[in-house]
C-alpha cells in the first residue's frame, strides 16, 4: 500500500495550559493539492509547524511519506519543503547561494545543485538579481525566492504558508499559474491561505481548522456544493 | 555521528562568508588593538620592565594578547550567530532541514575555531615582526586555541539562545569574560602578584588558558601544563555539551 503524502494522527500541540492543536487527524494523499485553512489563531501554523520541525508535538503522530517526524526525522525532513509566510533569508547570502546553501543543509551540493538553482532562478524570474542580497529584492521577489527556496532540494510535499499575502493581482495570478504546474507535475502542496477564493480555485480537498480542531475535511467541490467558500467558512468558523 | 556531512559544511563555509562580510567588526579591531597594546604597554611602558619568564615584556605580552582576542572572537562568534539567525528567524533554514543538534553545534563551533586560529596567526605575524617572538610549540599553540575555541564558541551558542536582546550578549562578556581575561596574566605573571592574588588567580580559568597558550611561546608557566590543560578541557567538554543539549532540546528555538 502506498503511505499518503500526510498523515496526521491525533495531533496535539499544548503551550502550558493553551492547547493550540486538538486531536486533529487528517490525509493528504499524494500529489494532491490540499488546502488548509481557518481564522487567524486556528492552529494552521502550529501545524505546519510540527510538520515541519519547528513545533515540538505534544502528542499524536505526523507521518511524511510513511516516515515519522520524530523517530525518523531526517528521512521526513528531506521529503518537505516549507515556504514560511515570512521571509527569513540569510542576510549574508545573496539570492543565488540562499537556494546554494540551503541545498548544502539538505546534503546537497556539486554541479547539479548549481544547475537547479540556476534554473530555479530562472523560473522565478530573479536569474538578473542571482548576486544581489534579498534585501534589494521587491516584495513579491521575495515572495518568489521563497518558492525557489522550498523546492531547492526538490521534495515531494511542498507547503505553502500564506504565498500570496501582500501581493498584487498580477503576481498572485503568476504564482497561481506556478504552483498549478508544480503540482501538475507531481508535487503533493499544503497551501494556507486568507484568500478563500484561492483555496477554491487551486485546492482539491480542504481542511477548515477552528480552536485547533478540524470543522470540515472534503473534497472542495462537496464543501462548497451550490454555494461560495466564503460562505460555508464563514458558516463554520462563527464565533 | 556526523550522518549530514555536506550539511554541517555548508554551516561552517555560510559562518565564514558572515565573518569575511563583516571583517571590520571581527577581523580588524582584534588585530589593531593588539597592535596598539604591544606599542603601547609592551614597547613603551614595557621598556621599563625587566624579563618576564625569560622574555622581554613586549614578547610576553603577545600569547595574552591572542587568547583574549581568541576568546572575545570565539564568543562573538557563537552568541551574535545565533542570537541574530533567532532574531531574524533565519535559523529555521537549518531547525527544518535534515541536520542534528550535534551537526549544528559543530558547524558554530568549528567556524568559531577557524575565525579565532585566522586572528590568532595574524596576530603571531605581528609578533614575529615587531617583537620577534613565535611559538616554539605549534602543536600546543593549536592545541589551546582549539580548546578556548570549543570554550567560548560554545559559551556563546548558549547565551545566543537564551538571550532575548543584543544587550543580553554583552552582560558575560561585560561582567566575567573581560573582567577575568583582564586579571587572569595576560598583562602579568602570577609570579608578581602579591600572595593571595596569586592564589586566586589559580582559581581564575582564563589564567590556565593564559598560561597554557603562554607555555607554546616560551616553555614556561607559574602552574603545571598539564593542569591547565585539563581544566580549560574540562570546561570546554562541558560547555559544548551544554550547548549541544540545549539546542536538541530546542531551548528558544523550536516551539
Amino acid at each position: 500500500m502506498t503511505e499518503p503524502a500526510l498523515e496526521i494522527d491525533r495531533l496535539v500541540k499544548r503551550y502550558g495550559d493553551f492547547t493550540a492543536v486538538d486531536g486533529i487527524s487528517l490525509q493528504v494523499a499524494r500529489g494532491a493539492f490540499f488546502g488548509l485553512l481557518g481564522p487567524n489563531g486556528a492552529g494552521k501554523t502550529t501545524t505546519i509547524n510540527a510538520i515541519v520541525g519547528l513545533a515540538h508535538i505534544t502528542s499524536g503522530a505526523i507521518r511524511l511519506f510513511g516516515h515519522d517526524v520524530v523517530r525518523d526525522w531526517r528521512a521526513a525532513r528531506l521529503r518537505v519543503g516549507l515556504a514560511p509566510q515570512e521571509y527569513n533569508f540569510d542576510r549574508y547570502l545573496n539570492i543565488r547561494d540562499v537556494l546554494i546553501y540551503q541545498a548544502g543543509y539538505y546534503g546537497l551540493r556539486g554541479p547539479e545543485i548549481a544547475k537547479r538553482a540556476d534554473a530555479l532562478l530562472e523560473r522565478f524570474d530573479l536569474s538578473s538579481k542571482a548576486k544581489q542580497p534579498y534585501t534589494r529584492l521587491s516584495g513579491g521577489m521575495k515572495r518568489r525566492l521563497s518558492l525557489a527556496r522550498a523546492l531547492i532540494h526538490e521534495p515531494p510535499l511542498v507547503i505553502f504558508d500564506e504565498p500570496t499575502a501582500g501581493v498584487d493581482v498580477e503576481l498572485r495570478l503568476e504564482l497561481w499559474a506556478l504552483l498549478r504546474e508544480l503540482n501538475r507535475n507531481g508535487t503533493t502542496i499544503i497551501l494556507t491561505t486568507h484568500y478563500l477564493e484561492e483555496a477554491e480555485e487551486l485546492c482539491d480537498r480542504i481542511a477548515i481548522i477552528q480552536h485547533g480542531k478540524i470543522v470540515a475535511l472534503e473534497d472542495t467541490k462537496d464543501l462548497v456544493g451550490q454555494r461560495s467558500l466564503q460562505d460555508v467558512f464563514l458558516e463554520l468558523t462563527a464565533r | 555521528m556526523i550522518a549530514n556531512a555536506v550539511g554541517f559544511q555548508t554551516l561552517v563555509k555560510r559562518e565564514m562568508v558572515r565573518t569575511f562580510s563583516i571583517i571590520n567588526q571581527v577581523i580588524w579591531p582584534p588585530v589593531i588593538q593588539t597592535l596598539l597594546y604591544v606599542f603601547i604597554f609592551g614597547l613603551a611602558l614595557g621598556s621599563r620592565i625587566k624579563n618576564v619568564q625569560g622574555v622581554s615584556y613586549a614578547q610576553f605580552l603577545i600569547p595574552g594578547l591572542i587568547v583574549m582576542q581568541v576568546i572575545d572572537q570565539t564568543y562573538s562568534e557563537g552568541s551574535s550567530s545565533v542570537f541574530q539567525g533567532r532574531f531574524m528567524n533565519s535559523i529555521q533554514e537549518l531547525l527544518i532541514a535534515p541536520m542534528s543538534a550535534l551537526e549544528i553545534v559543530l558547524g558554530y563551533v568549528v567556524a568559531g575555531a577557524v575565525r579565532a586560529v585566522f586572528i590568532a596567526l595574524l596576530i603571531t605575524i605581528l609578533g614575529v615582526v615587531f617583537v620577534h617572538i613565535a611559538p616554539a610549540s605549534w602543536a600546543l599553540y593549536l592545541l589551546t586555541i582549539a580548546l578556548i575555541a570549543v570554550l567560548f564558541s560554545a559559551l556563546g551558542i548558549i547565551v545566543g539562545l537564551l538571550a532575548e536582546k543584543f544587550d543580553h550578549i554583552a552582560v558575560l562578556t561585560t561582567f566575567f569574560i573581560t573582567p577575568l581575561v583582564f586579571v587572569g596574566g595576560v598583562f602579568t605573571s602570577a609570579s608578581l602578584l602579591p600572595p593571595v592574588a596569586r592564589k586566586i588567580s589559580f582559581f581564575n580559568p582564563m589564567y590556565h588558558m593564559v598560561a597554557a597558550f603562554r607555555f607554546s611561546y616560551t616553555g614556561q608557566s607559574d602552574v603545571p601544563l598539564a593542569l591547565s590543560l585539563a581544566i580549560v578541557g574540562a570546561l570546554a567538554a562541558i560547555a559544548f555539551t551544554v550547548a549541544l543539549r540545549m539546542t536538541a532540546a530546542g531551548v528558544k528555538l523550536r516551539t
